[in-house]
């Protein structure tokens, strides 16, 4: 991994087109600030690892399993 | 095209039929193909097949069908790589997850499909949405055998 220093309102550039700039550090906390183009998603990896891990139980899901779903529904319908 | 399932037995989808995901979905980032299939028991679900691995099957719902008051926001940088021309083209599904209470729904990270290329994308919404939201699949049973 590379590993770089930097300072409060530096930054680094990714590529030719995103940039991540230090906005704010106290403490422990680092506060970024990322330029990226519109089509470049940004997230925080918790919420990507945790996303993963939803699809991967949900893919281990059996039809069985959704009854539940059905008589739901249809109860939802009946309203 | 034939794909051996797991759930399912031995299927036919015709090709215009697929899904591709360029991206896959986070987790199974190798599944790039899917067929969308409707359930046989159940109008309410579809079940996302990968053509690739029989057994990787995810269950999906539209979810204004279970959350009537679900809105979503989702940034535009999430649906720039679906190249959706029209959001008319464009379809919502939330996946049907399990924890030990019952069935949930990721409301959080819904997939957007475009009906026109039949692309889709699992997208991060904005704002404060549950990954697991609770169904009352087990009430809908207590209510059932009372």
């Amino acid at each position: 991994m590379l590993v770089l220093s930097r300072q409060r309102d530096e930054s680094i550039m990714i590529g030719d087109n995103i940039v991540v700039t230090i906005v704010d550090i106290r403490g422990d906390k680092v506060r970024l600030g990322i330029n990226a183009p519109s089509e470049i998603p940004v997230h925080r990896q918790e919420v990507y690892e945790a996303i993963q891990r939803e699809n991967l139980q949900a893919s281990a899901l059996a039809p069985e399993e959704t009854q539940g779903l059905g008589k739901l529904a249809a109860r939802r319908t009946a309203k | 095209m034939r794909i051996n399932t797991t759930r399912f037995g031995r299927i036919d989808v015709d090709a215009a039929d697929l899904l591709t995901f360029p991206s896959g979905l986070p987790g199974l980032e190798h599944c790039r193909e899917w067929a969308l299939l409707a359930d046989a028991d159940n109008d309410a679900l579809g079940w996302l097949q990968s053509t690739a691995r029989g057994d990787i099957a995810i269950a999906v719902v539209s979810p204004r069908r279970f959350v009537p008051q679900y809105q979503v926001r989702i940034p535009r940088s999430e649906l720039t790589p679906l190249r959706l021309h029209d959001i008319r083209q464009a379809q919502l599904v939330v996946v049907v997850g399990k924890n030990r209470t019952g069935l949930t729904l990721n409301l959080k990270a819904p997939i957007v499909i475009n009906l026109e290329d039949r692309t889709g994308r699992q997208v991060v919404a904005s704002g404060d949405l549950p990954m697991q939201h609770q169904l009352d699949t087990n009430l809908t049973a207590l209510k059932k055998s009372a």
